[in-house]
């Protein structure tokens, strides 16, 4: 399903794990695709998000937000939690912990591919998986984006900006 | 209000109000759940406790928890083996 990945978009897929692992994501959601991008592109998807003011550190806070305001909705306190359990408490898997694609992410790498021929792209880029992941209208990664003050619409608006500038 | 956007039970209703909040809320709580007892455990291996006792009152068996745990908990506290601690090794 997702052997013909470019550098491009590798990178940030990879990165993505690595965010999924330390935030202790047991499978891995668009949000999760969405840090890896955040972290590891170097392209128009990064630089579309960055100029909405859209961090990596920003993003990540705003994900554990939604985790602790989720947890506050059935009455229990995240931050009291971590602060009983001490220093030893780490949310973070193990290496040797497999994580899978949840069902957002696979929709959204699906729709990353759709969009590359929509577009008459030969490869896949991190823009193709930003695009894939906002195709998620209920998603997670959208929702986080919405509560950082940024739509779908205009990420998507700067994204296509960016092509044509960069199309000449 | 349309008949059809009621929810199906009147009043106010028990719980978080959207019902995702809630299902999310299950998921946090597993994965919380899991780094709790990972770090309770290791709270437990640091403070002197053996793998059986830590099993004992966790329910499970000895092995099912030096399985779990002690790899990363070894890795950790390195030159220390798990389950030797205070009793001069």
């Amino acid at each position: 399903m997702f052997t013909r990945f470019t550098d491009r978009s590798r990178r940030p897929v990879e990165a993505a794990f690595e965010e999924a692992r330390m935030l202790g994501h047991d499978s891995l959601g668009d949000e999760d695709l969405l840090l890896g991008i955040l972290r590891a592109d170097e392209g128009m998807a990064a630089e579309a998000l960055s100029s909405l003011g859209v961090t990596l550190e920003d993003a990540r806070d705003e994900s554990e937000r939604m985790l602790s305001d989720a947890l506050s909705s059935i009455g229990i306190s995240l931050e009291d939690i971590r602060r009983e359990a001490g220093d030893a408490f780490d949310v973070s898997l193990p290496d040797d912990r497999k994580i899978s694609y949840s069902p957002q992410a696979k929709n959204a790498l699906v729709g990353a591919r759709k969009e590359m021929r929509r577009l008459g792209d030969g490869h896949l880029g991190a823009e193709h998986v930003l695009l894939g992941i906002l195709g998620n209208e209920d998603g997670t990664a959208v929702r986080m984006l919405n509560r950082m003050g940024v739509s779908p619409e205009t990420l998507e608006e700067r994204l296509f900006e960016l092509r044509g500038r960069a199309a000449g | 209000m349309d008949r059809k956007t009621k929810t199906w039970i009147e009043g106010p209703i028990e719980g978080p109000e959207d019902p995702r909040e809630g299902l999310e809320a299950v998921v946090v709580l597993r994965r919380t759940l899991e780094a709790l007892e990972a770090a309770q455990v290791e709270n437990a291996f640091v403070a002197g406790w053996s793998w059986a006792q830590i099993a004992e009152v966790l329910g499970v068996s000895k092995q099912a928890v030096h399985k779990k745990h002690a790899k990363r908990i070894r890795a950790r506290y390195l030159g220390q083996p798990p389950g030797r601690r205070g009793r001069g090794a």
